[in-house]
């Protein structure tokens, strides 16, 4: 088996899984949601990314839980950023149904075939003094949690900033919940 | 490591996990984390973002072969230690070990091939020329003269070279400075075997080292330090008799090892035979032994009673009496010798005679076994070296391949002979002195990239597998270039694999040799147990020592001061000094760092009129070089002393033109045994130079040397202590001041109920033992590795900017008078004192109380007012001065790559911040979330220290006080504890367990 059809073999397999309905593994409201045409990119807010990677696709119109990609978020304090193998599992098969779509899902063929991952323009940003344990988040607030602070992503064809993730913020947060709000818990 | 991993993937993970990798940078306090993130091209199914990946592999940095668990962080090993499996180090890991990170990690490090030009330089050419010329090379060399030269190698490696220099008819020379060639020959000499036996110093009721550093240098430090520990603390558990084994030093030099025993006996230098011997007959006299056939050395003891060595010993006949009935009575003792004393002329002699001191008390068997040799006699002798030294000088030397050896350091005969040989390779990490001056230098990798195995001792099979990616895509294993050479396809691990399958199928196993491979990578290697083998005294035995009762010849003038050269705790012979965490590590005993010193006895001072830090020349018959004075108690007046390890003219920006070379004084010619000789005369001339002596003895931050801040108990009076009692509690305040503690202590409870503070915490503290910390300094730079502290070099360490948040305080006692002089040591780190001096100065709340018990430093809140570290009892506090994070900055601490050993969990701090000790709160914080994810609490033990973690001597505990069951808590209550300061009323979280020693004065 050469190199090349074991991961399109891979690539099938995730097809197949991801044709059980999403919204049946993981109990997430069924609503229909389709995601928009965006024709003006310029009015979205959030940085561009050198891929125009739809989260209201992805996420909502097609209901893939949040943590098929971002895969450690609720065992790791790093949510995980998808491998460009797992946007390929997919995108093996499926091709995109507009001109604009296939361009982009093109982009991810490319970047898998010449071995030269997206550099991603960061979003959330926590200075590097700031330990954030996104697993403890999670556990404590649910796998649905992700919205308290990255906003209804599900809905955004761009992902922006939509909490200031300043200390103050965090801290409302956690004095509203009333759970710890002793400095050493995130600074040291 | 995942097969299917490039380089470009590796790399990729630079900005793959956000805030984490964002510390990585060159970001502090501040500073702007990294903005782009990249992901893995395919996600590693071993790694986890943000968690820590370990793997199972073995420590090359000495010949011991301890197992380590390397730390990884998204691809990038970030600490390394001790691998809990191992038989040989359980667990522990010295500072040596630690620091070869910095070896991966080298900003120095050789990342191309390089060929001398016409012009005499190093210029970087392509493998495939490189390759093309070794090739050539040999062929041409064939039959005119080829040689090998490794360090120690017991494994694969070596077994390829030995197999690769045979095929193309050369020769394979295992050089190590120190090579234990006493120990090989001593052992044939009184037993008939030239093995290195193991010792059971766990066991043992009285330890007896004569001269063997077995703490600092001495064949398996953490495994031996680890035994010495379990023989030698003061545990009242065990009954009276069994409490605490004496420990006695005989050397010249009061070492790490000697600081640590109970008894010090400066025996003239090379007399330590005799004194053996001498007490070897009072236990056959008396019939204090086992009852063993001594028949081989009757006639040579009767020569050497007490009365006819103690002049020559320099130590009364009753004394050496005395000595002898105490081991013998103990019951199971051990008797050992190195270090100094087998580095001399006649050192197989000495050592041959403790032999058959253990053999007649009955420890031959007992605490002394042969059969799980260690693995050290596949050094090959200093003589071996010598020869071949001899045939390059002759131009019977062709071709010369150099690979993890560094003689141009070490051996200047062989530098002086380099020149005669026709073409000189060198295979290597670093451009030492051996590399830089070769003809085509090859990058090898570091021990942490490379396949490789190790037998630390017999039964003992360890594995070595690369950790990580290897940091220099164009560095290859020199295992994969001898057999390119050779024409095979196949790679080291194949090799490797293929001995591995060979031996599992001899064992006929009877599981798959894929599963034994696997179950090998994963728990470090296969540990069996050998079988001990009995031993009985040759009849070379009686031979040795017949001369008459005197001190052997040392080369120099007769009436100069005997100079001893002893390898240095940190550097070791040297291949440390190129790590900066090993440079500014204060040496144990001197507490000197960044450079070398010669250590005089004060009354030689004084007659010599010099001070610490002044310079003297000193001149051997074989070399000349300047050394500052340190002034030391611990030495005998009519010997100096030097460490090894300085003075390179090579080896990268932190070895290179450092001090002096202690190598330069000795011979280069190879003694009786076909050992080398380091000790030699030296003439010692008074120079005009002065320096200050880096050192932190005498820093204004020490705690002082009082008696009730080191408190020693005699084992008489600890042995008395109940449980209850509280022999050093005492008034936290005086009388007056009690109406004003009160209100403060009203107050105290007032705000323990507010907000986070109410309810139940536990209240982290930790206890140190002294009576089994050595002094060693693992720990000092375990916590350099593991919070990032910056090394801040020679220049900021003499002003004492030194930033080590555990540093270990050495002060002399006794010495006035004729009283014994005794070296104590203890820990210090920040107290996390419930009631803080540093809190209520801090203008803007960086420095305060978590709910937890720990004394937090917020850096981000920190404005370096400095108030804090004025008002520390404890002088724990270090303020940044510079930032030493900053890219190219004057006072950069990790130059890259040295940054990739950053610990992503620790912010890097900037300039203008406090910081201090932090009870390693990221290893706290990581687990209490591990057990929230996993529904319960945390549990003791579940939280270690990076300090606690290493400490080969397990002297360190760390816990819950509020948790009675657990260990700190039951150790706070321990009838030795005490709180350093504690009349200050700072009620601090550390307790320490006083000292015991044997004898009368504490």
């Amino acid at each position: 088996m050469t190199d090349w059809s074991r991961r399109a073999a891979a690539g099938i397999a995730f097809v197949l899984l991801l044709a059980i309905p999403a919204a049946a593994q993981t109990g997430q409201p069924a609503a229909a949601v389709k995601a928009p045409v965006v024709s003006d990119t310029g009015s979205l807010g959030g940085p561009r990314q050198p891929i125009f990677f739809r989260h209201d696709i992805h996420a909502g119109e097609y209901k893939i839980p949040c943590q098929y990609c971002h895969f450690s978020v609720a065992i790791a304090s790093e949510p995980g950023i998808p491998s460009v193998q797992t946007c390929f599992g997919c995108h093996l098969m499926v091709g995109g149904s507009t001109p604009a779509h296939e361009a982009e899902i093109q982009k991810v063929r490319d970047a898998w075939s010449n071995e030269t991952p997206p550099a991603w323009v960061r979003v959330h940003t926590l200075p590097a003094f700031v330990h954030f344990p996104h697993m403890r988040h999670i556990k404590a607030l649910g796998a649905n949690a992700c919205t308290t602070c990255h906003g209804n992503v599900r809905e955004m064809p761009q992902v922006r900033q939509v909490s200031t993730l300043t200390m103050g913020w965090c801290v409302s947060c956690h004095v509203q919940k009333q759970v710890t709000r002793d400095c050493s818990v995130c600074h040291y | 490591m995942s097969e299917g991993m490039n380089r470009r993937r590796f790399l990729s993970v630079l900005g793959v996990t956000g805030g984490g990798a964002a510390a990585l940078g060159a970001c502090g306090v501040g500073s702007e984390p990294a903005q782009k993130l990249i992901p893995y091209l395919i996600q590693p199914e071993d790694q986890v973002p943000g968690t820590a990946t370990l793997f199972a592999t073995t420590c090359r940095e000495c010949p011991a072969g301890c197992g380590l668990h390397a730390k990884t962080r998204e691809g990038r090993v970030i600490k390394l230690e001790g691998n809990r499996e191992s038989p040989i180090n359980h667990g522990r890991l010295c500072a040596r070990g630690q620091a070869a990170l910095e070896g991966v990690y080298n900003p120095d490090r050789v990342t191309t091939p390089l060929a001398r030009t016409a012009q005499g330089t190093l210029e970087p050419i392509s493998w495939d020329n490189a390759l093309q010329r070794l090739g050539d090379h040999v062929k041409e060399a064939r039959g005119k003269g080829i040689a090998f030269v490794t360090g120690h190698e017991a494994g694969v490696f070596g077994e390829l070279v030995d197999e690769w220099t045979r095929g193309v008819g050369g020769r394979h020379v295992a050089y190590e400075p120190f090579a234990f060639e006493a120990l090989r020959e001593g052992n044939r000499l009184a037993f008939g075997i030239p093995a290195v036996p193991w010792y059971g110093i766990a066991g043992a009721s009285y330890i007896l080292s004569f001269g063997a550093d077995f703490l600092d240098t001495w064949l398996s430090p953490v495994e031996y330090q680890r035994a010495f520990s379990r023989a030698h603390s003061f545990d009242a558990s065990r009954g009276e008799a069994e409490a605490m084994a004496k420990f006695v030093f005989v050397g010249p030099r009061m070492s790490l090892t000697g600081m640590n025993a109970d008894e010090w006996i400066p025996a003239a230098p090379g007399t330590e035979g005799l004194l053996a011997l001498a007490m070897a007959e009072v236990i056959v006299r008396e019939r204090l032994g086992a009852s063993v056939d001594v028949g081989p050395v009757r006639d040579l003891l009767g020569r050497h009673t007490p009365d006819a060595v103690a002049g020559a010993v320099g130590i009364d006949a009753e004394a050496i009496a005395r000595l002898a009935r105490e081991f013998a009575k103990a019951g199971r003792g051990i008797a050992l010798a190195g270090g100094i004393p087998a580095h001399y002329p006649n050192g197989a002699e000495i050592v041959a005679a403790v032999n058959i001191l253990n053999y007649v008390v009955g420890a031959v068997g007992k605490t002394v076994q042969f059969g799980p040799n260690s693995s050290v006699d596949m050094a090959s002798s200093f003589k071996e070296m010598v020869d071949l030294v001899a045939d390059m000088q002759a131009g019977k030397v062709a071709l010369l391949l150099v690979q993890g050896a560094n003689p141009g350091h070490s051996l200047s005969s062989f530098m002086q002979a380099w020149s005669k040989v026709g073409f000189k390779v060198c295979f290597a990490t670093m451009l030492d002195e051996t590399a830089s001056a070769a003809d085509l230098v090859l990058p090898d990798l570091h021990p942490l990239e490379q396949w490789n195995d190790a037998r630390p001792r017999a039964g003992v099979f360890a594995l070595q597998q690369p950790v990580m990616q290897r940091v220099w895509p164009d560095a290859r294993q020199a295992g994969d270039v001898l057999l390119a050479l050779a024409g095979k396809s196949d790679t080291f691990k194949d090799y490797l694999q293929s001995h591995w399958r060979a031996a599992h199928a001899r064992a006929g196993h009877a599981k798959s040799f894929d599963d034994v491979w696997n179950e090998a990578l994963q728990h470090g290697g296969v540990y069996t147990d050998a079988g001990s083998q009995s031993v009985r005294l040759a009849p070379t035995a009686g031979h040795i020592m017949a001369g008459a009762p005197a001190a052997p010849a040392f080369d120099g003038n007769t009436g100069d001061p005997v100079l001893v050269a002893f390898p240095s705790a940190a550097l070791y012979d040297g291949r440390g000094a190129d790590k900066p965490w090993l440079q500014e590590l204060p040496d144990p005993v001197s507490k000197i760092a960044w450079h070398a010193w010669v250590e005089v006895h004060p009354e030689t001072a004084h007659k010599w009129g010099v001070v610490d830090g002044d310079y003297v020349l000193l001149t051997s018959p074989f070399g000349a070089v300047r050394a500052p004075v340190s002034v030391t108690p611990g030495i005998r007046p009519d010997v100096v002393a030097v460490p090894t390890g300085q003075g390179h003219t090579a080896l990268g920006r932190y070895a290179k033109g450092r001090s002096f070379n202690a190598f330069d004084l000795l011979s280069g010619a190879a003694n009786g045994y076909g050992g080398r000789t380091f000790a030699v005369r030296v003439a010692v001339t008074r120079t005009r130079d002065h320096r200050f002596l880096a050192s932190s003895a005498g820093d204004p931050r020490d705690v002082g040397p009082g008696e009730e801040i080191i408190r020693v108990l005699p084992l008489a009076r600890a042995q008395q202590l109940k449980p209850g009692d509280h022999p050093f509690l005492q008034r936290e305040a005086p009388e007056y001041a009690e109406p004003a503690l009160e209100g403060w202590a009203e107050e105290q409870r007032k705000k323990a109920n507010l907000g986070d503070y109410a309810g139940p915490h536990p209240r982290w503290a930790m206890a140190i033992d002294l009576s089994s910390c050595t002094g060693c300094s693992a720990c000092v730079t375990a916590c350099y590795a593991e919070n990032n502290i910056a090394t801040v070099g020679e220049d900021l360490f003499v002003r004492h900017r030194q930033m080590s948040w555990m540093r270990i305080e050495r002060y002399w006692r006794g010495g006035e008078g004729g009283e014994p002089v005794r070296g104590v040591v203890t820990p210090m780190l920040c107290q996390h004192c419930e009631q803080a001096p540093c809190e209520p100065v801090c203008p803007v709340y960086a420095a305060y109380h978590t709910p937890d018990g720990l004394n937090a430093q917020v850096y981000n809140r920190c404005v370096g007012t400095r108030y804090c570290a004025n008002n520390c009892a404890y002088k724990v506090r270090y303020f940044n001065w510079y930032n030493f994070a900053e890219v190219g900055g004057e006072h950069e601490a990790w130059p890259a790559p040295l940054d990739w050993q950053l610990n992503p969990d620790v912010t890097v701090r900037e300039k203008g911040v406090m910081e201090k000790c932090t009870f390693c709160v990221q290893r706290i914080r990581g687990a209490q979330h591990k057990a929230r994810l996993e529904n319960r609490v945390v549990h003791d033990g579940d939280i270690t220290p990076a300090c606690a973690q290493s400490c080969p001597s397990e002297a360190i505990v760390f816990g819950d006080l509020h948790n009675e069951t657990s260990r700190v808590a039951q150790l706070a209550a321990d009838p030795r504890g005490y709180h350093v300061l504690q009349e200050l009323n700072t009620k601090s979280g550390i307790t320490y367990l006083a000292r015991v020693v044997h004898g009368e004065e504490a």
